[in-house]
């Protein structure tokens, strides 16, 4: 168990112009469960493969505890990795599949059996032991790579999207089984995953990354409530946040009709017009007055439904907005309805139109 | 839903269309195995036919060729001993034995390598080396007959075993690359850095993991190069002239030609059986990896 650094890492693939991970700088702590997390391209693979040793680090260090492992291959760091096709040695048993690393490193028989068959018992695998890969199913051989990751006991636990070929229910399922697993085993984890409802549920601190730029580093929660930038704000929760570029007016943001009032300093920083941020949630049917929405479809989940409708505000036409309604009293297509923000513009959030970080806090 | 338009078979319709389906799937079966019968005839009845022979005398065999042998046990006994001591085919038949072994285990090992190395070890001059070898493929073993002849003779390895062996392991290694190069570039990078991070190294994750992922085509050219090899005629007759040395091919040659017209026909079908039978036994054991072969792709 050991903490992870990325010190100012970087990864030019050959012939590219520009860095698919660039000057990346993450402290991960003993323990922790770091989900990178962004789009594809984003560099998250390239940066959890760095730290496996799969790829090279061009500038800037990786550090494993106090050790610099930067130009180490991936046999000394001491790291298991779960890949997202699993990568079992398909001529081999569950067992000798597991237990492959500690032969190669030398552990007697004896021992190899009991520790495999340790990590079976922990992933509901012992039936399957002499079984070959093939006659596996897909949660079965998710759950072998995975096996085959515990039983080496590692310093960090590597995961590059585990649960992408698994079927939806499966996967909520798995997914929480390897959060409280993690937890257990006390191991410090860094998981890559494109799905922010991974993201949110599993990690202890969430890395979104894009462009192979680090965009923001927190807690899910505070990822949630206070977005560093456009990007983190579109690409965290779903549906997506509402970004509507409005004129500032006195006393706050023109929404449609109504002046809705913001804090005075956040808007001191920018010009004109704005970009402001609403989370479905925070987004309520007025009986008149506030952005008018026409609706093009209702998402009926039960307790909620999600309406997506289209409206004109500051100067767009037809831009697409998602509010979170009552389940029981959902509107028709084609109706147009009128949504104010909740409450005085607490879970609102304001956005640089040129730059596009946040303003105020 | 019920507005989709479908084409709803009256009911009735059904079995009638089944019946027709059912009997145009039974035309296909029949037809089918029809072929496939007439083709096994084809192959088995010369193999059977030269099995029965082996236990005729020559007389036998020229008086009527389809009739029964008469005396199978005494007959078999003479013809077989007969091939076997008095034309040296035990000798010949440890010749090939030899040969062809060591030159199969060298060129599948070496061949092995090489394809694995070119598959996935992109360095400068890699597709060059590969195209070369490819090259080898096209080039008539005719035209490298004589300058071969010459460079065995300088090293002193003509009319020799190791030297029929060089000549063997060279001449069969550029189909091997060709065959295997695909193989290995089909298996998973990700299997590859999986025993990289388990501490595998390169020669291991050769040897244990990937070799046995490529198993299926290495038993398919392995097969397929002791067949080649095991048939050769030509680079023997050229290079191996020692009757000593002789190789079964040459030996069953020898064995036609040099008694003129007193051949001993029960002998030298003998002789063909003696030459079949180690093929049929390869086959047989490689069949399994073979039928393997056919059904990696959708493994996945």
């Amino acid at each position: 168990m050991a903490t992870v650094t990325y010190d100012e890492a970087t990864r030019v693939y050959p012939g590219a112009d520009v860095a698919s991970v660039d000057k990346l700088n993450i402290d991960i702590q003993d323990g922790e469960f770091l989900v990178l997390v962004g789009p594809s391209g984003s560099g998250k693979s390239t940066a959890l493969r760095m730290l496996a040793g799969l790829e090279e680090v061009n500038e800037g260090r990786i550090l494993i505890g106090d050790r610099d492992v930067t130009n180490l291959s991936p046999k000394d760091r001491d790291v298991a990795m779960v890949f997202q096709n699993y990568a079992l040695y398909p001529h081999m048993t569950v067992a000798d599949n597991m237990g492959f690393a500690l032969k190669i490193a030398g552990v007697p028989k004896s021992e190899i059996r009991s520790r495999v068959v340790e990590a079976a018992k922990i992933l509901d695998l012992e039936p399957f032991l002499d079984r070959k890969p093939k006659a596996l199913s897909g949660g079965q051989r998710q759950r072998v790579a995975m096996g085959r990751a515990i039983v080496r006991s590692p310093q960090v636990f590597l995961m590059d999207e585990p649960l992408s070929n698994l079927d939806a229910k499966l996967r909520v399922q798995t997914r929480t089984q390897i959060a409280s697993l993690q937890r257990r085993l006390g191991v410090t984890t860094v998981y890559v995953t494109h799905d922010q409802v991974e993201a949110m549920t599993m990690g202890d601190r969430v890395a979104v990354l894009k462009d192979g730029l680090l965009q923001q580093l927190d807690t899910p929660r505070r990822m949630y409530d206070h977005p560093n930038n456009v990007f983190v704000a579109g690409f965290i929760g779903s549906p997506a946040m509402n970004l509507l570029e409005v004129p500032v007016t006195e006393g706050g943001v023109k929404l449609g009709s109504i002046v809705h009032p913001v804090k005075r300093d956040p808007l001191a920083k920018t010009g004109d017009k704005v970009i402001v941020g609403i989370r479905p949630e925070d987004l309520t049917p007025a009986s008149e007055g506030g952005i008018p929405v026409e609706v093009d479809v209702v998402e009926e989940l039960g307790a909620d439904a999600y309406v997506y409708g289209r409206t004109d505000v500051g100067g767009e036409s037809d831009k697409q907005i998602v509010a979170r309604v009552d389940g029981r009293q959902v509107p028709d297509k084609g109706q147009t309805i009128h949504f104010v923000p909740k409450g005085e513009g607490d879970h609102l959030h304001l956005f640089d139109p040129e730059s596009g970080e946040r303003l105020g806090d | 839903m019920s507005a989709v338009p479908t084409k709803t078979p009256q009911p009735g319709a059904m079995p009638q269309e089944k019946g027709k389906r059912d009997r145009g799937e039974l035309g296909i079966l029949i037809s089918s195995h029809i072929v496939l019968i007439a083709w096994s005839l084809i192959v088995v009845l010369p193999l059977l036919w030269t099995v029965f022979s082996s236990a005729k005398t020559t007389g036998e065999i020229f008086s009527g060729p389809f009739t029964m042998p008469h005396d199978i046990i005494g007959t078999l006994k003479d013809n077989f001993s007969s091939a076997w001591n008095d034309s040296h085919l035990g000798r010949y038949l440890l010749n090939t034995v030899i040969v062809v072994g060591i030159a199969l285990a060298l060129v599948m090992a070496l061949g092995s390598m090489c394809a694995y190395t070119l598959a996935r070890f992109p360095f400068p001059g890699s597709r060059a080396i590969y195209y070369l070898i490819l090259a080898g493929n096209t080039f008539p073993i005719f035209l490298a007959i004589v300058p071969l002849f010459f460079v065995l003779k300088n090293v002193g390895l003509l009319n020799s075993l190791p030297g029929l062996i060089l000549t063997y392991v060279a001449f069969a290694f550029p189909f091997t690359v060709f065959f295997l190069y695909p193989f290995f570039r089909a298996l998973p990078a990700e299997i590859g850095e999986a025993a990289e991070l388990d501490g595998a190294g390169d020669w291991r994750t050769f040897v244990q993991v990937m070799l046995p992922m490529a198993r299926p085509g290495i038993a398919a050219v392995a097969i397929f190069n002791f067949l080649g090899l095991w048939n050769q005629f030509l680079l023997p007759v050229a290079l191996n002239t020692n009757e000593k040395n002789y190789v079964l091919s040459q030996g069953m040659a020898n064995f036609a030609s040099s008694a003129g017209y007193e051949v001993n026909f029960g002998a030298l079908f003998a002789g063909v059986v003696i030459t079949v039978i180690p093929v049929l036994i390869v086959y047989i054991i490689f069949q399994r990896q073979l039928q393997g072969s056919l059904s990696a792709g959708t493994i996945k």
